[in-house]
C-alpha cells in the first residue's frame, strides 16, 4: 500500500496534499460573511434615500442567506459540488447587482453610493478563481464587472478601479490555487515514488533471503546426493551466483555526470570461476574509461578460459590506490612461457594480449604481465584515477 | 550456533555439522534470539547470517561479541552487500564465507574459525584492503587512522588476488602461519579502531558515563 502522504510532508510545510485548496476555501468563506457585514451596514445608512427601502431589503436577506447556503457547502457538503456551486455564485452575484436601478437611485449613484451587492459580490470572484484557476478567476471578474457596469449604468473611475480589483483579486487567486495543487501533486507524486522504492527494496530483500537460500542448499545437497542431483545442484549454483549479481549489480548505471562505478561493473562478471575482489564503496570513473576497462577485464577473462581451462578458477582485483586505479586479472594456470606473446605477434596474430594493451594505452595507462611457471599468470592494469 | 532466518538452510547447515562430529549447540531466527540464546549455550563459533529479516547481522555480533569476548563469529551470507560484510568484520566477525560455498569448505572454516584464524576470501580481502586505503585517504580529522604494513599489505593483495596461505608463504618465503597472522593483525586494527571510534562517538555524545 502507499502510505499517505501527509505523514512524509516535512512538519513545517502547510500543503496537506490530499486537500491543498482547503485554506483557500475556508478564507473565502470568512471573507464572504466579512463583506456581508460591512454591506448590511452600508446599506442601512443610505437605507432611508434608497428608491425602494422594502426592495432593499429583501435584497439584503437574499444575500444573507446565499452566504449561509455557501458557507455550508463549501466547509461542509463534499467537494464536487463547489465547482458548480462557484458558477452559480457568480450568477446569483450578478443578478444582485442587477437589482441596482430598482432600488438605488441615480442621484444615490451620482454621491457614490455603491450599488447593490457592491463588496460583497468580488467574493464569487474568489471562489470561481479557487474551483477553476486562472481562467476562472478572470472569467469570474468579467461577469462580475459586466454586472456592476450594467447595474449602475456608468463606467466612471469609480468602476474602473472596481474592475481592477475585481481582475487582480482573479488572477491572484487563481494562480495561488494553481501553485498549490501543482505543489501538492507533486509531493504526493514524491510519497508514492518512496513508497515505491521501499517496495522494490523490501520485494528485492525477499527474493534475496528466499530464493537464493533454497538454490545454494540445492547446489550442496546435490553435491552430496551424487549422481544425477551433481548436474542439478551445479545449474542451481550457477542460477545463485547469476542472481545473486543481477540483485548487486543494479548500482552499476552511470549518473548524471556520466560516471560510472567500476567496482561495481566489475563485479558484474563473477561466476562460479571468477571471483571478483573490489572495495566496499564505489569506484567512480567516466563511464567509457569503465567500459574499456570492464572489456579489457573480460579480454582477459576469456584468455584464461582459452589457455588454462573453462573450468579453470580466475580472480579479479580492482584498487584505488592514491593516483591510479589498479586491476589485476590473476589464475592459477602453467602460465605463458618466455617469448610466446612474442611468437604469436611474429606471426601475424594481433593476439587478445596487444588488444588488451593497446587499449589500456589508450586510456594513458600501463600493462604489467608477471608470469612464470607454476606461478600462474597475473595481469595488472593501471590507469589514471584514484582519490588524489 | 546457527543464526539464520531462513529455516531450511537453518536446520540444513546445523544437519550438515552434526553430521560432520560438529556439536551445534543452538540455532536463532533473528538478532534478538540470538544475543539472547548465545550467552545461555556460551558457543564456540557463531555462523551468522546477515540479512535477518527485520533484523542485522551486524547488530547481532555487535551484543554477542560485547557479552562474550571468547566466542568469534563466522559470517556465512548470501548477501551482496558489500558494505554489510565490511561492517560485521569491524563490529567483530573474523570471518567470511558465501553462502555458495560447498560442506567441506564450511567444517574447515568452522574448525579455523574456532582456533581463532580468520576465514578471509579474496573477496573479503578486497573489502579490507578498500577500507584501509579509504581510511587513509579520508581528510584530516581522523586521529590514529590504522594503517598497514606494507608486508600487511602485500599479503593482502595476495589473498585478494586468489593465493592460498600456502601459496603466499612460498612467495614471500615464510611459513603460512605468519602469512595468517598478517592477515589476523589486518583484522584486529580494523575492529580496533572500530571500537574507538565507537567510544570516541560515545564521548561526543556525552553517553559514556
Amino acid at each position: 500500500m502507499l502510505q499517505r502522504a501527509p505523514s512524509l510532508t516535512p512538519a513545517g510545510t502547510l500543503i496537506d496534499v490530499d486537500h491543498p485548496l482547503e485554506p483557500l476555501w475556508r478564507g473565502a468563506v470568512v471573507y464572504r460573511v466579512l463583506t456581508l457585514l460591512t454591506v448590511i451596514g452600508v446599506s442601512a445608512f443610505h437605507m432611508r434615500e434608497y428608491a425602494s427601502p422594502v426592495g432593499a431589503v429583501v435584497v439584503l436577506a437574499v444575500m444573507v442567506v446565499w452566504t449561509a447556503v455557501q458557507a455550508r457547502v463549501v466547509l461542509s457538503t463534499g467537494r464536487d459540488v463547489r465547482a458548480p456551486f462557484a458558477v452559480a455564485d457568480v450568477v446569483v452575484s450578478a443578478g444582485i447587482m442587477l437589482t441596482t436601478p430598482l432600488i438605488v437611485t441615480a442621484a444615490q449613484l451620482d454621491a457614490s453610493v455603491p450599488g447593490m451587492g457592491s463588496i460583497w459580490t468580488s467574493g464569487a470572484v474568489l471562489s470561481c478563481a479557487i474551483a477553476f484557476r486562472v481562467p476562472g478567476g478572470l472569467a469570474g471578474a468579467a461577469v462580475i464587472s459586466a454586472a456592476l457596469v450594467l447595474g449602475k449604468s456608468r463606467a466612471t473611475l469609480t468602476e474602473l478601479s472596481d474592475i481592477q480589483v475585481l481582475v487582480l483579486a482573479g488572477l491572484t487567486v487563481g494562480f495561488a490555487s494553481l501553485v498549490l495543487s501543482r505543489a501538492a501533486e507533486r509531493l504526493r507524486r514524491a510519497a508514492a515514488e518512496e513508497a515505491a522504492t521501499a517496495e522494490r527494496e523490501r520485494l528485492a530483500r525477499a527474493v534475496h533471503d528466499g530464493v537464493l537460500q533454497v538454490l545454494a542448499h540445492v547446489k550442496r545437497r546435490g553435491a552430496e546426493l551424487g549422481g544425477g542431483a551433481v548436474e542439478l545442484g551445479v545449474l542451481a549454483g550457477e542460477q545463485e551466483v547469476a542472481l545473486r549479481t543481477l540483485l548487486t549489480s543494479g548500482d552499476a548505471e552511470i549518473d548524471e555526470s556520466g560516471q560510472r562505478d567500476l567496482a561495481a561493473t566489475l563485479r558484474a562478471l563473477s561466476s562460479a570461476r571468477v571471483t571478483v575482489s573490489a572495495p566496499a564503496h564505489s569506484v567512480e570513473l567516466p563511464a567509457a574509461t569503465v567500459g574499456e576497462l570492464d572489456a579489457v577485464v573480460r579480454a582477459a577473462l576469456g584468455n584464461v578460459e582459452r589457455h588454462v581451462g573453462p573450468e579453470a578458477p580466475a580472480w579479479v582485483l580492482v584498487e584505488q590506490l592514491d593516483d591510479a586505479i589498479e586491476i589485476s586479472v590473476r589464475d592459477d594456470g602453467p602460465g605463458i612461457p618466455a617469448g610466446r606473446l612474442a611468437e604469436a605477434e611474429t606471426e601475424g596474430r594481433i593476439g587478445v594480449a596487444r588488444s588488451m594493451v593497446g587499449r589500456v594505452a589508450d586510456l594513458g595507462g600501463s600493462v604489467e604481465l608477471e608470469t612464470g611457471p607454476g606461478r600462474g599468470t597475473e595481469w595488472i592494469f593501471r590507469v589514471p584515477g584514484g582519490t588524489a | 550456533m546457527v543464526v539464520d532466518d531462513h529455516p531450511i538452510w537453518r536446520e540444513g547447515v546445523a544437519r550438515d555439522l552434526g553430521e560432520r562430529g560438529l556439536e551445534v549447540v543452538a540455532t536463532a531466527p533473528d538478532a534478538k534470539a540470538a544475543v539472547r540464546i548465545a550467552p545461555a549455550v556460551r558457543p564456540q563459533v557463531v555462523l551468522m547470517d546477515l540479512n535477518l529479516g527485520e533484523t542485522s547481522g551486524v547488530e547481532a555480533i555487535t551484543g554477542i561479541v560485547g557479552a562474550l569476548p571468547q566466542t568469534r563469529i563466522l559470517v556465512l551470507s548470501a548477501s551482496g552487500e558489500h558494505a554489510d560484510v565490511l561492517e560485521a568484520l569491524k563490529a567483530g566477525a573474523t570471518g567470511y564465507l558465501v553462502k555458495s560455498a560447498s560442506v567441506d569448505e564450511l567444517v574447515d572454516a568452522v574448525h579455523r574459525t574456532a582456533e581463532g584464524t580468520p576465514v578471509f576470501t579474496p573477496g573479503l580481502a578486497g573489502l579490507v584492503l578498500g577500507e584501509y586505503r579509504r581510511l587513509a585517504q579520508s581528510p584530516g580529522g581522523e586521529p590514529a587512522v590504522p594503517a598497514l604494513t606494507d608486508r600487511e599489505t602485500e599479503v593482502l593483495r595476495l589473498v585478494a588476488k586468489g593465493l592460498t596461505a600456502k601459496q603466499i608463504g612460498e612467495r614471500l618465503v615464510v611459513s603460512h602461519r605468519t602469512v595468517e597472522s598478517h592477515v589476523q593483525n589486518t583484522l584486529r586494527k580494523l575492529q580496533l579502531h572500530n571500537r574507538s571510534q565507537l567510544v570516541r562517538y560515545a564521548i561526543e555524545q556525552g553517553l559514556a558515563e
